[in-house]
């Protein structure tokens, strides 16, 4: 079969090059629903959207629509947000309660199970007609960590926990504070960006780089009035986690290293925090860093900011963006947070706005023929991944593409392997 | 001009100088954030400021009353005046990049209708003070060919103070679920 693109030569690890291809061809989109997506766990929303039997949220895997839900048995269930019949999406609210979901084409409706419990005019349907076939289409895994839940449509995936990895000890630093967890404050951001999910994803995972250009006008808001950007914003030193699956994540390791709001900063606890998830993970990666859960997941733990890249078409993104919450912060320290987060990281927010104008620009220029055939340069930090003896897996300089290169290691095997719904086909 | 305090007028429907002064006071705030004149914009915006932009829901018909964010839950701008101050020094660092070069916008307010506050429904206000709901659709074009229109209401309380009108409370409502542009980088 000829309909899988080979991408070995767009992406070379070892050079640090890229072949802009990746960000615009449809075919390669194509192929990243059906091989990277499809086979990947993909984040689908937090357990503090569930509280009670029927509570649901409708999201995307790729380009799949989905219910999250939660059934009577309190467990958390997805299905794909299409009904048997004639295809049409049997829920069309963003998240609320509900005891089943009824097709307002036909009729069809299904419980919180996903059985098919009322078809109209049941009687014109054949004998061999069975209900018990035509239930909604559940994604076979769902699994949660630390509050984040996450499904995959692989039948046979590794474990959430062992896809995680290293990762999971990084993210700990944003999830793990105290035993209570987090909670979410005030629903989700949704936006719009013409550029491809990856320019998105992969600045989470490897990108502190753009933060002193980009940012710079945020930088200045937050030093004194009058001054540039402080010192040691500019000149800060850090380490960047390099995932072999592709997940990545970086962060300053300095004592001033945090942008966050003063009430959330002063109600921390740092010495419990030292206490439960050790010196490293204070000083680093719970501060003031950035990261990617391959493939579209990311999170910058001081906002409490976490996520979502949904895919919609090669040159287009929606971004889905929580903000979380420890749920032992008192209110005023929820309130401080969701509202340090809305004002720089929402789609108003002084660093928000700067990034979705990045990735908009590389994509609109990437079209052009010559331009398209001039790879980029991802060689920063080339040769520096290393065990460093204080943080899990192999780590790289702060300044480093080396998480980006091995997002793209990790996203060009699954686009060369095939996934269980071709048997075998390449 | 009406400025003597008459009774009866709380919750009214100002008369029709009023509302030519308040479209005059809106068209001049339009010109001002249309021009980029966001340090002028602020004058008009009073010490006590609640500026709120709520994001808006997909509910089933029987929750729809939900279909708006509540207080502090997800908004598009929940600010104070100073923390708008705090977003407008931004555009003065000279690398502003989302706004540099700067977006072209037209900011074309209308619908308006105004009306007395009925202070018991807005502690702290006075019958001189004014309830107004507007419309609003504004236009953004950007760089070569980007293009966003952002349509929906607003619903300010604004204050008297002098001659002139302050905005002290302002509530903004865009039509839209989804923020159909990759930011918000003007005022409304």
């Amino acid at each position: 079969m000829t309909r899988n693109v080979d991408v070995s030569g767009l992406v070379d690890t070892a050079g640090g090059l890229l072949d802009r291809a990746i960000f615009t061809d449809d075919r390669i989109y194509r192929q990243e629903l059906r091989r990277v997506f499809a086979p990947s766990w993909l984040f689908l929303a937090h357990t503090d959207q569930f509280h009670k039997p029927g509570d649901f949220f409708t999201t995307y895997m790729g380009e799949d629509p989905v219910i999250v839900t939660m059934d009577k048995h309190r467990r958390i269930r997805a299905y794909l947000n299409s009904c048997r019949h004639r295809g049409a999406r049997v829920c069309r609210a963003d998240f609320g309660a509900t005891r089943n979901f009824t097709c307002t084409y036909h009729g069809w409706s299904y419980d919180l199970e996903g059985k098919l419990v009322s078809i109209p005019n049941r009687d014109g349907y054949p004998e061999s007609f069975k209900a018990g076939d035509w239930g909604l289409v559940e994604v076979p895994h769902v699994d949660s960590y630390h509050g984040l839940v996450f499904g995959t449509w692989n039948p046979q995936p590794v474990s959430l926990r062992e896809s995680l990895g290293d990762m999971a000890w990084y993210m700990d630093a944003m999830l793990d504070h105290d035993p209570e967890g987090t909670a979410v404050v005030g629903g989700v951001h949704k936006w719009v960006l013409e550029g491809n999910w990856k320019l998105a994803a992969e600045q989470f995972a490897t990108d502190w780089y753009h933060v002193n250009m980009s940012h710079a006008s945020a930088l200045m808001l937050l030093s004194p009035i009058g001054k540039g950007p402080k010192d040691e914003i500019v000149h800060r030193t850090g380490r960047q986690y390099v995932d072999p699956n592709g997940h990545g994540a970086g962060f300053p390791v300095h004592p001033k290293n945090r942008f966050d709001a003063r009430t959330v900063h002063q109600w921390m606890d740092y010495d419990a925090l030292r206490a439960r998830l050790g010196d490293a993970r204070v000083e680093g990666p719970l501060t003031n860093g950035h990261a990617t859960v391959f493939p579209n997941f990311s999170y910058l733990p001081v906002n409490g900011s976490i996520r979502i890249w949904h895919p919609k078409g090669p040159d287009r993104m929606e971004v889905w963006a929580w903000t979380i919450v420890d749920k032992s912060m008192p209110p005023e320290v929820r309130e401080a947070q969701r509202l340090y987060n809305l004002r720089t990281f929402g789609p108003s927010g002084i660093f928000e706005q700067d990034d979705g104008e990045n990735w908009s620009e590389v994509q609109a220029v990437s079209n052009g023929f010559i331009t398209n055939g001039v790879p980029l340069n991802y060689q920063m930090g080339m040769g520096s991944e290393r065990e460093d003896g204080r943080f899990p897996g192999t780590t790289s300089e702060l300044y480093s593409d080396a998480a980006g290169r091995s997002f793209y290691a990790r996203w060009r095997e699954l686009m060369n392997t095939p996934a269980w719904h071709e048997g075998g086909d390449r | 001009m009406t400025t003597t305090t008459e009774r009866g007028r709380a919750g009214q429907r100002a008369d029709r100088d009023t509302h030519f002064e308040v479209e005059q006071f809106y068209y001049h705030e339009a010109e001002l954030l249309d021009d980029g004149r966001y340090t002028d914009w602020l004058d008009l915006l009073d010490e006590d400021l609640d500026y709120w932009m709520p994001t808006r829901t997909n509910r089933l018909r029987r929750q729809q009353a939900m279909s708006v964010a509540a207080r502090g839950e997800a908004a598009f701008y929940d600010e104070t005046k100073e923390s708008l101050a705090w977003r407008i020094r931004r555009f003065d660092s000279g690398m502003a990049w989302a706004e540099d070069p700067p977006s072209r916008t037209r900011h074309l307010i209308t619908n308006i209708a105004a009306r007395h506050v009925d202070p018991a429904d807005h502690p702290g206000f006075t019958e001189d003070d004014l309830v107004v709901r507007s419309a609003f659709l504004v236009y953004r074009n950007r760089l070569e060919r980007e293009e966003n229109v952002f349509a929906g209401g607003r619903t300010d309380v604004l204050r008297r103070a002098g001659s002139g009108l302050l905005i002290a409370r302002r509530t903004i409502l865009l039509d839209q679920n989804t923020l159909l542009s990759k930011n918000i980088s003007t005022f409304f």
